[in-house]
Order: structure tokens, then sequence, then C-alpha cells
């Protein structure tokens, strides 16, 4: 199960990802909404290890921070990390979510300095937030938008080739979508994803997962506990051998 | 996310309430009920008429090799693909740590063509240890029961039918160790099935396996009968065919799947209890209804003779149902007990004032039996594909009051105390295999499995105490992420108030049996054969109609089975009920 190059299916999506959260110690909720996240985009057809192999990693090194505030100033709402560190986007794809199903739309959020733009991405799509543009420029000046049009499509558009599970460190804007900025990358590369179509795909075919599955493979083996001799005997309550 | 309907009727006087339900003792005197998904699979094989076909047996004269037993639908064909090996006997355990089976199985979704077969043929024997395909649906293995399996082949190749007492004894040929459905190992995830009528209802599919295997073991004894007595050899006689079920050993994973699906749970109970509550609301007893009761009291108690186990605890209990049967028996005979308004109420008002919970509980299924007009609309209610959302918008106020009307069980339990904290659940590197270990004795507190729903909804009535009523939870969950499971979990169960084991899981005396014999009933199970406080074997099927016996007109009569008798008591929903 640690090797690369497997097709797994969305459950064990669920089951690995939710332990490999808690592996890097993001409270055990948290990694249950970063595993569903991670569902969404399998669903889609990426790789949920490409996707967030380096919000754990960051996590793990303390290079990121699950501390999150929240501040509304003249320029909007802001979404941050207090500590002199990236914003995990294991944290703020939850706290988006929240913010937007207790606030709504009304003018914006801006949510700064994290690490993988597409789990916060994710999240929304997750929890079935649509009407939203979610824009950012990475840390290479890449430029991304994705629109989460309705319970049917979304799209993305990219100022590069570069795939966007790869886009890193950014600040987030989050809009609601309207007619006006559908498409406000200049010559943009537009993708469009069938959502039913997609999940179709992934549950007659399964979710490939390539290089970097065994080391999201390491973070879910942290909640496993060492067998000793003792709890191999006793911890599961039945026998060794059965000659019945 | 998707919501649901939350269907509790509240308001009738004979509902049970969940403080009366969902303990743990209670939970683990359960027995199925019509309502169990091995009866709804039945039901519906039988009234559309399922066909079944063993499409190959490539085995060597010891059985060894491969298999395939299908069953057609209207809409499609699920084949069970069965793997056959010899075994040292040393390494024979019930144990998910068990590295050889003597069968394994793969359920696949249509007719396997011949590279699907070769791909399973290395993967399938390894089980946890090979990877599966969107094609699969299920993965189980089995081991024989060896004294029941040598015996049946050796009688039936000397043309003799086998030693009725000794199949009773155990009741199966071989016992499946392990059902794996629901994306595991690779396997289709339960969304590609879960839209097909024939898998809306729990577990469905995964029973569906359990079926074929257990067509696939008497299948199997009777051909290496024949193999080995040629014409002198005989097949086994239809009562005891039918007899024979498929054995089961459950251990801790049981546990917290059961924890893990409260919306679930929630629609399992209330589906029962609703189904007794319409019962014990009937004024007048349906005609023949009362009669098919008093019979099938008689024919309990037979089944219990039969229940025969080790375990001294249950002895004991099993013991003491006998004797109360018995005393209920003879309360039955006065008529004025029974021949008055509201019977069924009266009936189990007498048991549960009377009795012990395993009386009660046995009488509950007893009660709803002889209803399934009445009844069996609710097993199409029993699922769910709510996934619980995270509500950020409510505020603490209601949090608190909610915590407080509906989980007082929790906030009062003294957490302080060693007792209170005593046991913890968690994965072993051993095969993912979940075991449950004491604070203090085993390593792994670390890494326990968030199943402490009792402590950490303490906790969090600790924490809340102390704050601001008017914050957003949002904003709560920001500064202490710690509860964001907990939270989420409350706010998709206080309406379902069935969700929760409303004991605490982690004390001392607590019980896992108690969990896996409570969803054990509800799959279906029968004769419950504890093993320890953490795993127990049972009887699936028991009773239940072969593949061509799936038409007769008894296919649904096989509660409480007895051994050596072709059908449960008449039962008044099919056409067995002339004997009535």
């Amino acid at each position: 199960m640690s090797k690369s190059g497997l097709t797994i299916s969305l459950n064990e999506v669920l089951f690995y990802f939710t332990r490999a959260g808690f592996g890097v110690k993001a409270p055990i909720g948290v990694s249950e909404d970063f595993a569903r996240s991670n569902i969404w985009i399998a669903q889609n057809g990426f790789d949920p290890s490409e996707c967030s192999l380096l919000a754990l990693d960051n996590l793990d090194s303390q290079k990121s921070s699950l501390s999150i505030q929240f501040e509304k100033s003249s320029d909007g709402s802001r979404l941050f990390c207090p500590e002199d560190r990236i914003l995990s986007a294991i944290e703020a794809s939850v706290s988006c979510v929240d913010w937007l199903e207790f606030n709504g739309l009304n003018g914006g959020l801006k949510v700064t300095n994290v690490d993988c733009p597409l789990l916060v991405v994710s999240a929304l799509g997750a929890n079935q937030c649509i009407g939203i543009k979610v824009s950012w420029s990475d840390k290479s000046n890449n430029q991304y938008q994705v629109n989460l049009n309705d319970d049917t499509k979304w799209e993305i558009i990219a100022s590069s080739d570069v795939p966007i599970e790869q886009s890193s460190y950014a600040d987030i804007q989050i809009s609601a979508l309207d007619g006006t900025n559908k498409a406000t990358i200049k010559n943009g590369k537009l993708k469009t994803f069938n959502i039913a179509d997609e999940r179709l795909k992934t549950l007659n075919n399964g979710v490939n997962v390539g290089d970097k599955w065994p080391e999201i493979y390491e973070y879910f083996s942290r909640c496993l506990v060492k067998s000793s001799a003792e709890s191999r005997a006793s911890g599961a309550g039945a026998g060794l051998v059965d000659t019945d | 996310m998707s919501s649901e309907a939350v269907l509790v009727d509240k308001e009738s006087d004979f509902m049970r309430s969940p403080e009366k339900v969902m303990r743990l003792d209670r939970m683990g005197s359960s027995f199925p009920t019509r309502l169990s998904f091995m009866r709804t699979l039945i039901r519906r094989m039988s009234k559309e008429n399922w066909k079944f076909e063993r499409t190959l047996r490539n085995v060597d004269k010891d059985g060894y090799g491969v298999s395939v037993y299908s069953a057609i639908t209207p809409h499609r064909t699920y084949s069970l693909i069965a793997f056959t090996q010899e075994i040292p006997a040393d390494m024979r355990t019930d144990r998910v740590i068990a590295e050889v089976w003597d069968a394994t199985f793969s359920l696949f979704d249509g007719v396997p063509a011949q590279e699907d077969i070769d791909y399973l043929a290395n993967n399938t024997p390894l089980q946890e240890g090979g990877r599966y395909r969107p094609s699969e649906l299920v993965l189980a293995r089995a081991n024989k029961s060896l004294r029941v399996f040598e015996n049946i082949i050796s009688s039936l190749a000397t043309g003799v039918q086998p030693d009725l007492e000794l199949i009773s004894s155990v009741g199966y040929l071989m016992r499946t160790t392990a059902v794996y459905g629901s994306g595991k190992f690779g396997c289709a995830d339960r969304a590609k099935i879960a839209d097909r009528e024939e898998c809306k209802p729990p577990f469905q599919i995964e029973l569906l396996a359990v079926y074929l295997i257990r067509w696939f073991t008497i299948d199997m004894v009777e051909e290496l009968a024949k193999e080995r007595g040629g014409e002198k050899a005989v097949q086994l006689d239809q009562k005891t065919r039918r007899f024979i079920g498929v054995g089961n050993s459950t251990g801790l994973g049981m546990a917290p799947f059961l924890l893990k699906h409260p919306t679930l749970i929630h629609n399992w109970v209330v589906a029962k209890e609703t189904a007794l509550a319409r019962v014990r609301s009937i004024e007048t007893a349906l005609p023949g209804t009362l009669e098919v009761f008093l019979k099938s009291l008689l024919q309990v108690s037979q089944h219990v003779d039969e229940w025969n186990v080790a375990d001294e605890v249950q002895s004991a209990r099993i013991s003491r149902l006998t004797d109360e049967i018995q005393a209920l028996r003879m309360w039955c005979e006065d008529e004025s007990n029974i021949c008055r308004p509201y019977p069924w109420n009266g009936i189990y008002q007498y048991v549960e004032d009377n009795f012990s919970l395993e009386c009660q509980e046995m009488i509950v299924s007893l009660i709803i039996e002889p209803h399934g007009t009445l009844v069996d609309d609710l097993a199409e209610t029993m699922s769910t594909t709510m996934i619980p959302k995270f509500k950020a918008d409510m505020t603490l106020s209601h949090l608190k009051g909610v915590v407080a009307d509906a989980y007082n069980w929790a906030t009062t339990i003294d957490f302080s105390l060693e007792e209170s904290q005593h046991h913890f659940w968690y994965y072993s590197e051993d095969k993912l295999e979940p075991r449950f270990g004491s604070k203090g004795v085993d390593d792994g507190v670390d890494q326990e499995m968030p199943l402490a729903i009792g402590r950490d909804v303490h906790d969090l009535n600790e924490v809340l105490q102390g704050i601001d009523e008017d914050m957003p939870i949002g904003e709560f969950a920001m500064i202490h992420p710690q509860f964001r499971h907990i939270i989420r979990r409350i706010q998709n169960t206080f309406e379902r108030p069935y969700s929760e084991v409303q004991d605490n899981l982690l004390s001392e005396s607590m019980k896992p049996l108690d969990l896996l014999r409570f969803k054990l009933a509800f799959f279906g199970a029968s004769k419950f054969d504890p093993k320890s406080d953490l795993w127990t074997r049972i009887s699936m099927y028991q009773g239940a109609p072969l593949p061509d016996q799936i038409q007769k007109s008894n296919h649904d009569c096989w509660a409480f089975p007895i051994a050596g008798r072709s059908q449960s008591y008449p039962c008044i929903n099919c056409t067995c009920q002339k004997a009535v």
C-alpha cells in the first residue's frame, strides 16, 4: 500500500488522508475536512497526493502553521496567520468555508500567504460553495482563476502550463462570480470540468496516485501503533490459532 | 452536502426513548428482526425472481481451485469468484492478521472475463495484501469448520445424511473472518452502486457475497462427497441444506464503524423502534397474528435450546432466557392477558417489567415478526447518503443548549476517574488490525482513534461554559480547532436522537462485544457465540432459503430456525400462513 503508482478508491482517500493530516498533528476535525477536500480533488481527476503533500510537509516541518486570524479593514476581510509563518492550506481551507457560510460573499475575502491554493479551492468545491471566483498569483508569478460556477460545472483559467496542483505560496482572493469577472487573466488557458462526468469516471476507474503517494502513506502510518507480543496476543481478543 | 429528513415520531407513546435503547447492555442483547438486512435481501431475491448459476468449477479432487457463482438480478449479474487452497492447520486463525485462508472470495460486478479471473487469482488469495479494482465490490475469506466439514463429506460420500446434532452445534461449514466492501483495498466505492435498487438498503452487496459464499460451501461439500463416494454419494436433504448457515467471526473492526456513522445508526434504530411502536399501537390484534406469536414462543424455545455456547456469561443469559420464555408462554395461556385492547403493548410491557434484557429484545423481534405488511416499508429508510457538515453559522448558545439537552449522558460522566478513561482504541501496524488498549499498560495512547465521543463532548462542554455565547461557531473553531470534529458530530446528531451510544466507551467495564452484537443483529446474524469481550462468532443465513428454494412460499420464514425443520414458524406474510 505504500508503493507509488497505485489506483485507490475514494474511501481510501478519506481513510488515508484523514490520518495523514492527523499524522502532522492537525486536529482530527480539521483532518476530516482535509480528507473531504482531497476526495473532491480526486473526483475531478487530480492526484490528491500531488496536491496535498506540500501542505503536509510544511506543517510537519513547522514551516507553516494552523494558527489563523480574521480581520476586517477598509480593504475588506482577510484571513491570515498571526505568526511569522506560512498559513497552512489545511487550516485556511476550512476557515474559508466557515467564513463564507457565516458571512456570505459580501465584499470578498483575502487569504494571505497560503501554501497550497488548490486545497482551498477544493474545500469550497467539496462544500458545494458555488457562484464563486477564486484567484491568485503564485510565487512563480503564474496566475490562476477558478470559477465554481454551479452544481454541475467548474473551470480553471491559467496563465501558464504549470499544473494548478503545483501552484504554491499565494495570496488568494475569493469573491462572487458574476458576468464581468469570469475571465480576468488575459489569454488564459481555460479548462472546464463537468462534475458529474468526472465523478463517474473516478468511480469506474479509481484514483491514480503517483510518486508522492509513499510520502502520504508515511504520514498516515504515524497513526499506527507498533505491535508487541502482548498487544498481538490480547489487543484483538481472538486467539492466534483457530482449529474449530 | 446532502441532507435527509429526520423521521422520528416523537409524539408516539409507544416509541422507546433513546435513553432506553442506546445503552450498551440493551444493545448487547439485540436479536435480528424482519427488518434485518439479510431478511430484506432474501425478500428482494424472491420478489424479483433472481436466478443463480454456478458458471465455473475448475477444482481438483480435493476441491482446490477456482469457482464462480452468479446471482442474476433483473438488471445485472453479480459473480462470486471463489479460490480454494490447502493451508497448514496452525495457520488457520480468525484474526485480521492471518496470512492464509481455506477460501478467498471476490464479488465481481458483472460476468468476469478470463483475464479478470486471472487477475484476481493473483490478488484475492492475498486478501489485504492484494489490490482490487472498481469492478470488484466485495473481498472476503473463510475457513473451514474442520469437524463439520469433514464429517459431512464422509457421511454424504457413503450415502448417509450427516449428524444433525453436530451440524446444529456449529451451524455452518465455513466461517468468514472478514467481508470487506465500500472501497476497501481499491474495491468499488459504495457511491458506484448506491443508486442501484438492490443496493440501496445497507450492506446488501456484502450480504449478497455472504449468501453466495454459503451456497458455495454447501455445493462444495456435496461435490466433494460425490468425488469421494461416486454413485453411493447423496446430497444433503432439503431441510438440512436450508438449516446450514455460514459462520462469521467478528472482532473490533466493526465497532469503529458503528461509532463513525451516527446518522446511519440512527436510521437503523429508528426504523426498528418505529416498527415496534407501530405494533404496540395496534388496538385489536390483526387476524391470526396472536396465534402466530404463540407458536413462535414454542419455536423460539427450541431455537434457544440449540443455542449452546462456551462463554459462561452468555450461557447464563441463555439459561435465564429459556426460563423466561417458558414463563411468558404460561402467562399468555391466560387469555385475559392477551385478549384485550392493545395486546402487543400489554405483552411488551409485561416482558419489560418482569424479564431480562435478552428476553425483552427477543420479544421485540417476535412481536414485530407477524406484521410484515405493517413494517416492511421501513426497510427502505435505513440507509443514508448524508455527509456530516460543519455548520459555522450556529451560535454557541445554541450549541450549549443542544449539549445540555442531548448529551447529558456525556457531560455527567466523571472523566477525572481513572476507570472512566481506562481504554482506548487504536490501529495496529499489524495489517491495521483494530485493537483495544488499556492506558498505562499498552502503547499507543497518542494515536488513539477519535471514538471517545462522551469524553470529547464532556471536554467541549467544560470550555463552552466560559465563552461568550454570541460568538459564532466558526470563530470558536478557529480558536479551538481540537473541537471541530465533536461539534460537527453534535450538529449532525442532535436531531437524530438514536445516533449515539449513551455510555462511556472508554470505561473499564465497557465491552466492545455489546457493540458487535448490536450491529450484527441488524445484519440478521444469530447464535451469538462470544469468545471474549472483544470478539464473537455468529451464524448468518441459518434457515434461509438456498437459491433453489428462493421462490418457495416460505422464503421469508426463517427467523429463529431449528435444526431439521424446513421452515420457521408459520408467518402470515406469505402463503405458508395456510398452516396457521
